[in-house]
């Protein structure tokens, strides 16, 4: 059994929990999910870039955790539900910074389109995986704690 | 002075013959086969079931070493006496806590008959109350070499001061699983080991038994492991359908061959990897404006 998936011996082999967000099935795969990563990295403020490090640390064994309940013998492997954690994050810290608004509500946009494809066509788009499916619950609980680990957010307020 | 007898000369020789004979190379082999348990050989090999097998997660499991020939394995002395409940306690603790095992049976090999066949098998799991049965044979090689002052064994002091003997065992264990309700052959796994040292003339037999031990334990070890590996190969062709004689259904009634496996990936598609450049490209367009 490969050592990295997150499959029900995570809760024995603790380790899972987080290399299950570095393990793909395959190159594209990978390269797909480096580049979703890659965005709210190039985006995040500056200063809050070692923080978005934070987050990613903690949201990465709390999502494996909800995920773990729904896998029964499957495994899980994938950055994408963490990638959502992070779009969810940078966008809504990014509605609060002058000038980063637009930004922000386009991340969280592009985020929403996402998660209402994968609901009304159960799956991602295009998406033809080999011996394995799609989780959009990982997208959908990632966006969730992406969120509330952004909360609370001061926004800005325009004076007069 | 007294010339030496012919005699005298005849006994140092033989003597001589006799000390340099006990050190030629020597090899033991100990074996058990599965093919001779199941498939003795007054008997054909079974039709298999054309239905296949169908395993109800989670499964009982049951575990045993394979007689051998004439006699059962633990008999001819490979495996003393309450040695082999720990051997098997090996792989028993390797899948305790594995999600599709419910319970572990070990079951003693004077329950399993020279060349039962699947009927004594049979027995032995409604005995034990098992779904499948995890049959292990062993093969058990032992070399010998003589060093090349091991001819100081002609001084009888040698014999029990020098470690002459250069004694290498070799041990292969192989696990075969079946279905017992269908008779399906569902995986194998292999454990092996090899064991060397030296010892002295004298205490040669002692320094084999213990290496015959530890050997079986090392690649008991090594096939708890193997065994491990073989089960998630084993899971990935039925889910993918290779396996088109056996299906395992979960503790919900789905079947694996249908939910594809269950693996699960979070994925970004190549059409939303382009969305995700564009909305990069347009946030730092926006932050630089």
């Amino acid at each position: 059994m490969d050592p990295l998936s997150l499959t029900t011996d995570a809760l024995r082999e603790p380790w899972r929990l987080w290399t299950c967000h570095l393990a793909h099935f395959s190159w594209d795969h990978a390269l797909a999910n480096a580049l979703a990563l890659a965005v709210p990295l190039v985006l995040a403020p500056q200063r809050q870039r070692f923080r978005l490090l934070g987050v990613a640390l903690i949201a990465a064994p709390l999502l494996s955790l909800l995920l773990l309940a729904g896998l029964e013998h499957g495994q899980y492997r994938g950055a994408s539900g963490l990638a959502c954690v992070l779009w969810a994050w940078v966008g809504l810290r990014l509605l609060s910074i002058k000038n980063s608004t637009p930004a922000g509500l386009l991340m969280l946009g592009g985020l929403l389109l996402k998660l209402a494809a994968e609901t009304v066509f159960g799956s991602c788009i295009l998406l033809r995986p080999e011996g394995w499916q799609a989780l959009p619950a990982a997208h959908l609980w990632g966006t969730f704690l992406g969120l509330t680990c952004a909360l609370p957010v001061r926004f800005r307020t325009h004076h007069a | 002075m007294r010339p030496v007898s012919r005699l005298s000369i005849f006994a140092v020789f033989l003597t001589l013959m006799a000390g340099l004979g006990c050190n030629t190379p020597q090899n033991t082999t100990r074996r058990s086969s599965l093919m001779d348990y199941l498939y003795p050989k007054q008997q054909g090999a079974p039709v298999p079931n054309p239905a296949g097998a169908r395993l109800k997660l989670p499964l009982k499991l049951g575990i045993a070493f394979v007689p051998t020939g004439t006699s059962s394995w633990r008999v001819q002395g490979l495996i003393a006496p309450g040695q082999e409940k720990p051997l098997l306690d090996v792989v028993k603790q390797g899948f305790k806590d594995k999600p599709w095992v419910a319970d572990i049976k070990l079951v003693p090999s004077t329950y399993l008959r020279t060349g039962g066949g699947f009927e004594n098998m049979d027995q032995v799991a409604r005995m034990y109350g098992v779904d499948i049965m995890a049959l292990v044979s062993l093969d058990q090689i032992q070399y010998t070499d003589p060093k090349w002052y091991s001819f100081t064994y002609i001084s009888v002091v040698g014999a029990y001061v020098l470690p002459g003997d250069a004694n290498d065992t070799r041990t292969l264990i192989d696990a075969a699983v079946y279905d017992v309700a269908s008779h399906t052959f569902l995986l194998r796994a292999p454990g092996q080991s090899q064991v060397k040292g030296s010892s002295s003339w004298a205490h040669r037999e002692v320094q084999l038994r213990e290496h015959s031990q530890k050997g079986l334990q090392l690649a008991m070890i090594d096939l708890a492991k193997n065994l491990d590996a073989e089960v998630a190969s084993f899971k990935a062709e039925v889910a993918s359908g290779e396996r088109k004689d056996v299906d395992v259904v979960n503790r919900q009634g789905v079947s694996l061959r249908q939910s594809g496996g269950k693996n699960f990936g979070g994925s970004v598609s190549w059409l939303e990897a382009l969305g995700v450049l564009l909305i990069l490209g347009i946030a730092l367009r926006l932050r630089r404006a």
